[in-house]
């Protein structure tokens, strides 16, 4: 019931018209953003960020903003994988495979509006988890010392060496990069100065707006730089416009189904949108077996990683509202949002905060209103803006990642660190280290060296306390499991190899 | 084969950076750690890291590297970096004409029609986001107008 009453205090601030604005601005901005082959919905949160701070905005708003735009990007997306066969963003993979042969076969109009009821769908089922959960686990987390902390976060890192998969020792040096950065700057307990090289600009830490834009967007201008032959024709969305009742009928379940593990997914730190929709449409195909069309135009494998990838995006919301750490790259961006504000995400935010809080997830129910509404009759315009050419597109680009990192400072330091950085973050991804695990280290790093010596503090310097208590176990086993992930896996197939040889 | 090179430097990085963070040390003690641990330990365990990269027993497939990709990648570098310098004392409005126009030549735009958006994003952007939004740009060369 207390739950309730809070949402409509949610209500309350997500309804006033600044606001309403805001998220039909974030809205509109995130679904460009995510259908632009290339950038996705950390590019259009770190793009927005500075500007939000520059026009000071409060908190809510920024933030309301910013989750507009995140679920945008979701949206965005997948229409340029259904018209183009190229994602607009990593987690629309799934979408290709099923979304550009429906194109093929003239239902382009049936497959954009179904994904973006199942996207919707996604959505607000994952919200309502929010909703359930959140306060739940926030109630739950208030019991976590310094020593928990610590080790969650190191619990969250490991997540995103178990997950991401085929590359774990690239994804860990990733994370470490982003602590080491973080590191930069005047120690906060001693006051030493570390790794400044003498530099009054760094004295104060790399501001995580530059890191953002830098590794972002800055390095995929120079990634478009090799994209710059390949146009490809978009299909043109023509014939029936709107699926039909039986066409919902037979995806419905498909996108609860999907949306509940993305949930789920959405949730672990670490994992994200991209894992959620390669999940249940592999869960899906598995299902429908023999009968299933996957591959070549089924609808439910359609449904299945629209409905997934937006469920996650939400759901990756709860570990950052409740325990601060973030549970996606995006959700990391959001964090450094709240610190620029002076606010710290964690389970006292709930109670110190609630304004931000329930605003942000009253207005992920208003988003997903507006985005639906958007989505469906102005989808014309927005496949339009596929024809966009790159010479107008990059030039734009860059000019706001300038404007947004002058913004913070003025300096023109700033400038040249963002594409110092934007070049190391390029030379990063052409050599297939994960970003997006760069910037979650980034972001815990501070948080992480604190509450590791906070903790070590408290115990006089005895290690002991870091696995003392029984949260702490625990979170060190899921660890372990998560760590010895990768290797299970090559194991096996490895194992599966030998089978297959054998009986050729 | 980029791999293994990139984690020798990073090797060596880690281990500059590790000699001057053994350099770190509290004037008092305020906390059991200490400001040079921490630091210690990640570049202890990015360094292993690295290692293991190094000496991967299977390496992955070298392509060929790309002369002409790399060389447009250096001029799209060397315009953000002009950019980046003369943003405050070109200004806004000339350095974004300027840098927009270069940028679309590098991404084949024709000439015109590359002039045209560079200028007209530093006019555009310029109002909006100094007279609109608030947020205040240098004017820089364009001050000598004013007064």
């Amino acid at each position: 019931m207390e739950t309730l009453n809070f949402l409509m205090q949610g209500f309350d601030v997500a309804t006033r018209p600044t606001n309403l604005l805001v998220a039909l601005f974030g809205a509109f901005v995130g679904t460009v953003v995510g259908l632009l082959p290339g950038l996705g919905p950390i590019n259009g949160v770190a793009l927005l960020l500075p500007l939000a701070f520059a026009l000071g905005l409060p908190p809510e708003t920024a933030l309301i903003l910013l989750a507009a735009v995140y679920l945008g990007c979701e949206y965005g997306g997948r229409i340029s994988a259904i018209l183009l066969n190229v994602p607009g963003d990593a987690a629309a993979v799934m979408t290709t495979l099923d979304g550009y042969p429906l194109a093929r076969q003239g239902k382009a109009g049936i497959a954009l509006s179904l994904s973006a009821v199942s996207s919707f769908i996604g959505s607000i089922i994952a919200t309502c988890g929010v909703v359930l959960f959140a306060p739940l686990l926030a109630k739950w987390a208030v019991a976590f010392g310094p020593a928990e902390y610590f080790v969650l976060m190191i619990f969250a890192i490991a997540c995103l060496g178990g997950m991401v998969g085929d590359k774990p020792v690239k994804t860990l040096m990733a994370a470490l990069m982003g602590l080491a950065l973080a590191t930069v700057g005047v120690d906060s307990t001693t006051g030493v100065y570390r790794f400044t090289f003498g530099s009054v600009s760094l004295s104060d830490g790399i501001q995580f707006v530059i890191v953002v834009i830098g590794f972002f967007s800055v390095s995929e201008i120079l990634l478009m730089l090799e994209k710059t032959h390949s146009g490809q024709q978009a299909v043109k969305a023509s014939g029936r416009l709107l699926f039909n009742m039986k066409e919902l009928c037979l995806t419905f379940w498909t996108m609860v189904r999907s949306a509940v593990a993305g949930f789920v997914i959405g949730t672990l730190p670490g994992a994200g949108a991209t894992i959620a929709s390669a999940m249940t449409y592999m869960s899906e195909k598995r299902m429908a077996g023999a009968k299933g069309r996957f591959g070549d135009g089924d609808l439910r494998g359609l449904a299945a990683p629209e409905s997934a990838n937006n469920a996650s995006a939400c759901g990756s919301l709860i570990p950052m509202l409740t325990l601060g750490v973030p549970g996606s790259g995006t959700t990391a961006v959001m964090i450094g949002a709240l610190t620029l504000y002076n606010i710290t995400p964690g389970p006292l935010l709930f109670e110190q905060q609630p304004d931000v809080v329930w605003g942000l997830i009253a207005s992920l129910f208003i988003g997903n209103v507006i985005l639906l509404v958007m989505n469906i009759p102005l989808v014309g315009l927005f496949s339009r803006m596929l024809a966009v050419p790159n010479w107008v597109l990059v030039p734009a680009i860059t000019v706001i990642s300038m404007v947004g990192v002058y913004s913070v400072h003025s300096t023109t330091f700033d400038l040249v660190l963002m594409v110092g950085l934007g070049v190391f973050g390029y030379l990063l991804r052409k050599l297939d280290f994960p970003l997006s695990a760069l910037i979650l280290g980034f972001v815990l790093g501070e948080m992480m060296e604190d509450n590791l010596r906070r903790a070590l503090s408290i115990s006089n310097g005895e290690l002991g306390i870091l696995w003392g208590s029984p949260i702490t176990l625990a979170l060190w086993a899921l660890t372990v499991a998560m760590l010895a992930m990768p290797g299970l896996r090559w194991y096996l197939k490895r194992r599966r190899g030998n089978v297959v040889e054998a009986q050729a | 084969m980029y791999v293994r090179v990139f984690a020798a430097l990073w090797l060596l990085a880690c281990a500059g950076l590790a000699l001057l963070a053994w350099g770190f040390e509290a004037p008092f003690a305020y906390d059991p750690v200490g400001p040079r641990a921490y630091p210690l330990l990640l570049l202890a365990l990015m360094g292993c890291g690295a290692l293991w990269l190094l000496i991967k027993p299977k390496g992955e497939a070298t392509p060929p590297f790309d002369w002409a990709m790399a060389s447009r990648a250096l001029l799209c570098v060397l315009a953000l970096l002009a950019y980046a310098l003369l943003f405050e004392t070109l200004g806004f409005v000339i350095a974004t004409a300027l840098a927009g126009f270069a940028l679309g030549l590098l991404f084949n735009g024709r000439l015109w029609p590359s002039v045209i958006s560079g200028v007209l994003l530093g006019v555009l952007l310029y109002g909006l986001f100094d007279y609109l939004l608030d947020v205040p740009l240098p004017l820089g060369l364009l001050r000598l107008l004013e007064s």
